[in-house]
């Protein structure tokens, strides 16, 4: 199985951590990756903005990047949840249902694919509020959705309790939206701010030293309304704790 | 063209396919269990509450226990008299000077705690079972069905009563600052007596 | 002249600085959807229910006319009047010519989400009629001059004190009162000897039955009953999608409202009208008003099937933290983003943008109605009729350029200026500015991934 590994440009940009992380996790776990250097984004902050059809030279440059990898996986929820469920401002080719239809986000991939059953280099010994991104909560569906009743589950909590000397911190509102949102964050930046410091001041108060997530983007907008209120508290991508961060 | 037949036109032509889309069969759902324990705890979360019987006393002694400072009972039952009876009863305005109102309903829903009340039961004035401060109904435990389901399927006074209200508790309001508040704009008590 | 878009952004950012105020908003209307959570818990069959009353109500959609007619013809055998109004002003007018002919000069009316999209009491009171709202919230509303902010609870934005101040202004009572109980009952009080004075009343209506020529009113605090039963004419008004074919679909649509508004099992009165009283007269209004257009809309029709209970509103964390006024229309939170601008795309083409698509509004809708992609479509529809600004078109156009092009999308990363082509760096900076009011910049990284990449991969296979 080849994997190509894609790094949304937040994460190229400002968090290269999380991406190298990504990359270093799959390696342990003797995959087969590589990083295909013309790749640039999936097209999703122009679909999301209404914009769909300035995403068509992204999703085809995607296309070309990825079509020829059995499987792509990229450490981000909601640029999977855009390019398996909204990724047509191009023609619906053979080549674009193949990279649709074989694209995961890390956890899943991790979770579903290739069933990791430990991460023995991995040990983690904080207390953590795990945000699951609503990209990969009410989308990919990683856990189960307080407002439909389902049985608890939650592919990122199965990972992450493989790590040794982690504990939880268990947020008032686990399902509550971050306000990141995209452009939202920016045109709707009184509400997005206040959601997002009312999500870390949940988890601080919770307990959590960190806050991990498989959404950088979400901990992009929190980290920032974090640092000006001055809630001491960190953020960690999933990859990186899975990857044997220590701190 | 008139906006009845506009209105339908439009909505014959706009409208999805009507074969892609078919009508469920009738649900009967949910828990069945139709006793008076359910009827009870379902009635109190709703805020009603029972008029409890005090060994051997009758409605009468019950209300006047229940209702000591009550001026004008109106009954709308015959087996019962109060302090006058709903057929004397003329209008709005009168029914409005009612303390307590004590009528007898067909069914109660165990699922909800709720009673039927329609025009049969207020002798057409309907308007007296809101007007009153406070209402005793007269319920038997053989006239519970299950749930709304079942209420809906069984209860042929949906498809002949004019004025149906399934009053579930008394009003209540919480549009205050989200504080519930019961006795609202109708009654402020609502209470069921076996029978 | 160009009617200008909502700006529900700057509204929302005041309605964040009362501090007071948001906390109690937010909470309350989570609690609201805490206790829907726990109705759901303790109904095994919550999923199906929701499945059939979405199967349901898509069904009567696709046979409308069909189930109309069917009401029609059951209502009038009943002796209940028909009328039918192709839009707002015909439902006033219609209103109005039944008032008229009953020389009716006093109007007491329950909760109506209808008559307020008609602005009903804006045509009738210039006609010489006092119009009366009995819903204590509504009321409060009228008395303020405010449109009602949530469906289910229309004053959820004010606290004790507003409510205080505003029924001093009108009640005479005393503006420092703190209870709420008190002022309930002044509200009673004040709304009494209206009710029984009064010529009309009016109520909306919750569901049309098809079957029997009924229509239902679910309301908690009684004063729809006394709206109704109070004076010899009652005239109800509801929406044509409002309509279920069986009496007995009632008791899918009737377990699922009260639980997924308030959390309470039922409303404590679900009232069954299918005639007139004794004596009295019934008119029934069918309003269209952009509904039979909508249904022709492939990826907005199933909005109609909405009824009405605000249990996305509640969970929304936007409408929670911006409160229903800020949306500047008759319906707010996320049913009202994907409805209002059916009825003027362009003074409502901010509201499918004042949203974060998480998507927990369609996960608690009882109908499954698919309101966040939904708002998702109202987007593209907005973007291709251009009907968003200016400079976040151009600056998606940049973006979109970009993005197709590895060499300028590097060049981007890095930080020059060679991506940003036609477009000003300041119009780019401008546009991020909010970024920074309330939160940090992201940390700058001392090497991209894609360099790192190059540096230790490609490099070590290269030796």
């Amino acid at each position: 199985m080849k994997i190509g590994l894609f790094i949304p440009c937040y994460i190229d940009a400002f968090y290269p951590g999380a991406g190298i992380a990504t990359l270093e996790l799959l390696e342990k776990l003797g995959q087969d990756v590589d990083y295909p250097l013309n790749q640039t984004c999936c097209g999703q902050p122009m679909a999301n903005s209404g914009c769909n059809s300035d995403a068509a030279g992204a999703e085809d440059l995607f296309v070309k990047n990825f079509a020829q990898y059995d499987v792509i996986v990229m450490p981000s929820g909601s640029c999977a949840h855009h390019v398996r469920d909204n990724f047509d401002a191009i023609p619906q080719s053979e080549a674009v249902t193949h990279v649709r239809q074989n694209t995961y986000e890390l956890v899943e991939f991790l979770h579903d694919v290739l069933k990791v059953d430990a991460f023995p280099w991995a040990e983690f010994p904080h207390r953590v509020g795990l945000h699951n991104s609503c990209g990969t909560l009410r989308s990919l569906r990683t856990a189960s959705m307080s407002e439909l009743g389902e049985p608890f589950f939650s592919k990122p909590m199965d990972l992450l309790q493989k790590v040794k000397g982690i504990s939880f911190a268990k947020p008032s509102r686990p399902d509550e939206c971050c306000g990141f949102g995209g452009t939202f964050s920016v045109t709707e930046e009184a509400v997005s701010a206040r959601m997002g410091l009312d999500k870390v001041t949940d988890h601080y108060n919770a307990g959590a030293e960190y806050i991990v997530s498989a959404d950088t983007s979400c901990m992009m907008h929190q980290e920032g309304c974090a640092k000006r209120a001055a809630v001491p508290v960190r953020f960690i991508h999933i990859a990186e704790i899975l990857n044997g961060a220590r701190s | 063209m008139n906006s009845r037949e506009m209105i339908l036109a439009r909505l014959r032509s706009n409208r999805p396919d009507p074969d892609v889309y078919l009508l469920p069969d009738i649900a009967i759902l949910g828990d069945q269990d139709r006793s008076r324990a359910r009827f009870e705890t379902s009635l109190a979360g709703m805020g009603g509450a029972v008029l409890e019987r005090q060994g051997e006393e009758t409605l009468a002694a019950a209300v006047a226990r229940r209702f000591p400072d009550a001026k004008i009972i109106c009954s709308a039952v015959p087996d019962y008299e109060g302090t006058l009876h709903i057929e004397d009863v003329t209008s709005p305005q009168q029914a409005a000077e009612t303390d307590v109102m004590v009528v007898r309903a067909p069914f109660g829903i165990a699922e909800t705690g709720s009673v039927f009340l329609s025009e049969a039961q207020l002798n057409h004035l309907n308007s007296a079972a809101h007007l009153a401060q406070h209402l005793v109904v007269i319920l038997s435990e053989q006239n519970i069905t299950a749930n709304m389901h079942t209420a809906y399927t069984e209860r042929q006074e949906f498809h002949t009563a004019h004025y149906g209200v399934l009053m579930s508790g008394p009003s209540a309001t919480a549009d205050i600052q989200g504080v519930l508040i019961r006795g609202a704009q109708g009654v402020r008590s609502l209470s069921v007596w076996w029978e | 002249m160009k009617v200008k878009p909502v700006n529900h952004a700057k509204a929302a950012e005041v309605f964040l600085q009362d501090e007071p105020h948001l906390k109690f908003h937010d909470e309350r209307l989570w609690d609201m959807r805490q206790k829907r959570d726990q109705q759901m818990h303790i109904l095994p069959e919550w999923q199906e229910l929701r499945a059939r009353a979405s199967e349901i109500k898509e069904h009567t959609l696709a046979h409308l006319p069909e189930y109309l007619e069917q009401f029609e013809a059951n209502a009038k055998k009943n002796g209940i009047h028909v009328h039918w109004a192709a839009d707002a002003g015909e439902h006033n007018r219609i209103a109005g010519e039944i008032l008229e002919k009953h020389r009716a000069k006093s109007l007491i009316k329950s909760k109506s989400m209808v008559t307020e999209e008609c602005d009903m009491r804006g045509y009738l009171e210039p006609r010489g009629i006092t119009v009366t709202e009995t819903d204590l919230g509504e009321r409060i509303q009228q008395l303020d001059n405010q449109m009602p902010s949530h469906v289910v609870v229309p004053a959820v934005h004010k606290l004790i004190p507003d409510v205080a101040k505003v029924f001093a202004e009108n009640y005479q009572t005393d503006p420092n009162e703190r209870d709420p109980h008190a002022l309930a009952e002044a509200q009673r009080e004040a709304a009494r000897p209206v009710i029984l004075s009064a010529d009309a009343g009016m109520t909306g209506g919750n569901f049309l039955v098809a079957e029997t020529g009924t229509f239902v009113v679910c309301t908690n605090e009684g004063n729809a009953d006394l709206s109704s039963t109070v004076t010899g004419l009652h005239i109800a008004t509801l929406g044509i999608e409002r309509i279920i074919p069986r009496m007995a679909d009632l008791g899918v649509f009737v377990r699922l409202l009260s639980r997924s508004a308030l959390g309470s099992p039922i409303t404590q009165y679900t009232t069954h009208f299918r005639g007139p009283q004794k004596g009295g007269e019934m008119h029934v209004i069918l309003v269209d008003n952009g509904r039979s257009q909508r249904l022709g809309m492939d990826d907005f029709w199933t909005s109609l099937k909405c009824i009405r209970c605000g249990a996305c509103m509640n969970t929304c964390p936007v409408y929670r933290r911006s409160g229903g006024l800020s949306y500047g229309a008759v319906y707010s939170g996320p049913i009202g983003s994907i409805l209002d601008p059916t009825f003027n795309e362009r003074k409502y083409s901010t509201l499918p943008f004042a949203s974060t698509m998480n998507g927990s509004c369609t996960n608690v809708c009882p109908v499954k109605i698919n309101i966040h992609e939904q708002l998702y479509k109202w987007r593209r529809v907005l973007a291709e009729h251009h009907e968003i600004p200016f400079v976040k078109r151009e600056l998606m156009r940049m973006a979109g350029r970009i993005m197709g092009k590895p060499v300028l999308y590097r060049a981007a990363i890095n930080s020059t200026n060679a991506a940003l082509g036609n477009l000003p760096r300041v119009a780019l900076y401008n546009w991020m500015n909010p970024w920074g009011k309330n939160r940090e910049l992201p940390p700058a990284a001392k090497q991209s991934f894609h360099s790192w990449y190059k540096e230790n991969r490609l490099k070590k296979e290269k030796a």
